[in-house]
């Protein structure tokens, strides 16, 4: 390190090179306001790449303006410039990373149905039609399936194959249940099934580690889970 | 309140002088932050193509008022710079207390706006647009309500010849809230 560092004194801008430019702020003045004008202006032809010039392009062309002039980047030190670019990189990267996600509502292995049905929702109000309410009301039917939610949340624990083997529940003590186990079924009706998916183990003294998912499926489809459930007794 | 200044704010080893690397250090972080409100806005905008209708809710009118509104404090701003870099603290100070002014017709105009569209049944929950408007120009509020009351300070050293060189640094964060609004206002007001 230079042992010789400025000795700003108490202003702290004594031999600041940067100091002393002073560009017509007036006339840059006026210009932005111009800029501004165009602007609003441009759309009221409701020409698309009329709008998207005016409105994007002359806001990069304003910002432009007033980081070199009003802020002085024109005449900073490099470094500053250097580290601002590094930012808005990575502000880019990160846009850029998550976009295709956002974008699209769909991918190979992947479906955003909230999205796409709040479009078409929007596109229908926007229409003038009738919003069919039931759609609105009961959002969490929408594409429910009682074997792909058994895979989504059950198997970690219960294992695909309904053997108790799943990643998760290898390292349970109690181990899950072993619903290919036909001394599981020995001592259970279809009853029990219900009440347990829906309140827990701890409602009939068993592990609590099984929870009860009252909140989050309704009864309905808390049968539909139990029927699933069901498929995997031997000899169903 | 006359102590000593830590040695840092006295050396400029990068050869900006260290408040003002501190406010560009300050606008990098603020650049990510605004740039992934905004960013994050135009991907769901461009997926959303049924936002249109609910973007045409906004007042163009007002959101040009207040970007000349910026413009000129921002104007205001540079020229108190302009000023404090002559010595002269009393000018800079008063040129800083205009450009309070703009902030607080800004935040006048904002509010009465809100309102509006508030009782207009368009609140923060009322769709993905309204929850990016509110969100993004709230932001941005915030900052202008931050440079405001820095900018009070600021003056109130200048005025008496004390900090002039915190003029500057004050008016770059100054520029940069304006810079954000510059991109807000085709984004929220002129996409319809
Ligand atoms: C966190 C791991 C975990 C998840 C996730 C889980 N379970 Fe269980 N489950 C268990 C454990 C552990 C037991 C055994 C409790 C005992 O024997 O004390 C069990 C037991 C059961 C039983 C038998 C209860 C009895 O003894 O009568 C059923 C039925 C059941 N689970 C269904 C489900 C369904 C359906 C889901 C998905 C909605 C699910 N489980 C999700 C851990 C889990």
């Amino acid at each position: 390190m230079a042992e010789h560092h400025d000795q700003h004194g108490a202003h702290g801008a004594g031999h600041d090179e940067h100091a002393g430019h002073h560009p017509n702020y007036k006339k840059i003045y006026f210009t932005l306001l111009g800029l501004l004008v165009v602007s609003v202006v441009g759309p009221v032809f409701g020409i698309v790449w009329v709008t998207l010039i005016s409105a994007f392009g002359i806001a990069l062309v304003k910002a432009n303006l007033v980081i070199q002039n009003f802020m002085h980047l024109k005449w900073e030190k490099r470094i500053a410039k250097w580290f601002l670019t590094a930012s808005l990189v990575l502000m880019a990267l990160f846009v850029g990373g998550v976009s295709v996600d956002v974008l699209n509502h769909e991918g190979n292995n992947w479906e955003n149905i909230a999205a796409q049905a709040a479009v078409e929702r929007g596109l229908a109000a926007a229409a003038g039609e009738e919003v069919v309410e039931e759609e609105a009301a009961e959002p969490v039917d929408v594409g429910f399936n009682a074997p792909n939610m058994f895979n989504l949340v059950c198997a970690s624990c219960h294992g695909a194959a309904g053997d108790g083997k799943g990643a998760a529940g290898l390292a349970l003590d109690p181990r899950p249940a072993n619903f290919t186990d036909p001394a599981f079924w020995a001592e259970r009706d279809r009853a029990r099934i219900v009440n347990v998916i829906t309140n827990g183990g701890a409602s009939v003294g068993r592990s609590p580690l099984m929870v009860g998912w009252s909140a989050s499926f309704s009864a309905e489809q808390i049968e539909q889970l139990a029927d699933y459930v069901e498929t995997f007794r031997p000899g169903a | 309140m006359a102590f000593p200044k830590p040695q840092a704010t006295l050396r400029s080893a990068t050869g900006i002088p260290t408040g003002r690397l501190a406010v560009w250090w300050l606008l990098a972080s603020e650049v990510v932050i605004f740039g992934g409100v905004l960013g994050s806005y135009l991907m769901h905008r461009l997926g959303h193509p049924e936002w249109a209708e609910a973007a045409s809710h906004t007042n163009t009118w007002i959101g040009a008022f207040n970007t000349f509104v910026l413009l000129t404090s921002s104007f205001t701003a540079v020229l108190a710079h302009q000023a404090a870099e002559k010595g002269d603290g009393k000018k800079a100070a008063g040129f800083l207390v205009l450009t309070i002014g703009g902030a607080l017709t800004f935040l006048m105009v904002k509010s009465y706006e809100w309102t509006v569209e508030i009782l207009e049944g368009f609140t923060i929950t009322a769709n993905g647009f309204w929850s990016f408007y509110y969100t993004a120009a709230g932001l941005h509020a915030l900052h202008v309500i931050a440079g405001a009351i820095i900018m009070g300070i600021v003056a109130a050293d200048a005025y008496r010849g004390r900090e002039l060189q915190r003029v500057e640094l004050i008016g770059i964060y100054w520029h940069f809230v304006d810079v954000v609004w510059i991109f807000l206002f085709p984004l929220l007001y002129i996409a319809k």
